[in-house]
């Protein structure tokens, strides 16, 4: 293990947390598509978020054994809710059914902006560590300089 | 006397790869920060790392003192003792873990800072006080 398991650690947050950042904004994008892919009112979409270990291969049999603790995140699944959706009385929208109501997504525009803000402030974090990371493998550099 | 400055420096050396290694599990812990279930992990030196090093072997049959500075002397432990985990079973708190991300810089750079000084002095003498 050297300092770019860190830093692959550390971007594997960050791409992650852009994923999740990504979709908040393509609900909010979709919070009134009535027509989504499947013909009917965009689902919201949510990002499953699973641990892994970045140590593969022969990095991980040839150090020790706990080495393998550091872990990365990568992105298990993008799941559509399926909450029902949003029903509106507007009988002059061209996606209205018969008696009057349209289907919207069921998305919370507040929701995703409290998504948006973790997502944001947790790559920040990540940021953090992967420019620590750095700092500190460009100390080890100038030892004995 | 190149044994005692090898002696004090590979004991750092083994101080900056146990931080090193520290700071990946630590990077984890913010990289899972929304990852359900996922339980922060902390790196530890056993106190079997801490043994004095100025120890000198005055016969074959002492134990050496040296084999036990080495950072594979650590072990990992869950460290979220108190936390109440969230809806999704997370107990990250990313603030906890760049306070421990920064102590553990600050550590790495001291210890390197020290090598470095150790260096520094082997060459004034190997250079006659001219270095």
């Amino acid at each position: 293990m050297d300092f770019f398991t860190s830093m692959e650690v550390s971007a594997s947050g960050l791409a992650a947390e852009r994923t999740r950042m990504n979709m908040a904004s393509s609900n909010m994008a979709n919070a009134n598509t009535t027509r989504g892919a499947d013909g009917g009112a965009y689902k919201r979409k949510s990002v499953a978020l699973e641990s892994v270990d970045v140590m593969r291969g022969p990095a991980l049999q040839f150090d020790n054994v706990f080495e393998g603790t550091a872990k990365g995140v990568r992105v298990a699944a993008i799941e559509e809710d399926q909450a029902p959706p949003r029903l509106e009385y507007d009988p002059g929208h061209p996606d209205s059914d018969i008696n009057g109501y349209v289907a919207f997504p069921n998305v919370n525009v507040v929701e995703e902006m409290v998504d948006m803000i973790t997502a944001s402030r947790a790559y920040e974090a990540g940021v953090t560590a992967l420019g620590t990371a750095v700092s500190m493998a460009e100390r080890a550099t100038e030892i004995g300089g | 006397m190149i044994n005692g400055l090898n002696k004090s420096t590979d004991a750092m050396a083994g101080g900056l790869t146990f931080h090193r290694r520290r700071h990946a599990v630590l990077a984890g812990n913010v990289a899972n920060a929304d990852t359900p279930g996922y339980r922060p992990l902390e790196l530890e030196r056993s106190p079997v790392a801490n043994l004095d090093l100025s120890l000198e072997r005055t016969s074959g049959l002492h134990q050496d003192s040296l084999g036990s500075v080495d950072a594979g002397d650590a072990e990992t432990f869950y460290d979220d003792e108190g936390a109440e985990p969230g809806l999704d079973g997370n107990t990250v708190s990313v603030d906890r873990e760049l306070a421990k991300v920064d102590a553990n810089r600050v550590r790495y750079t001291a210890t390197s800072r020290i090598i470095s000084k150790r260096m520094a002095a082997l060459r004034y003498a190997a250079t006659d006080g001219a270095g």
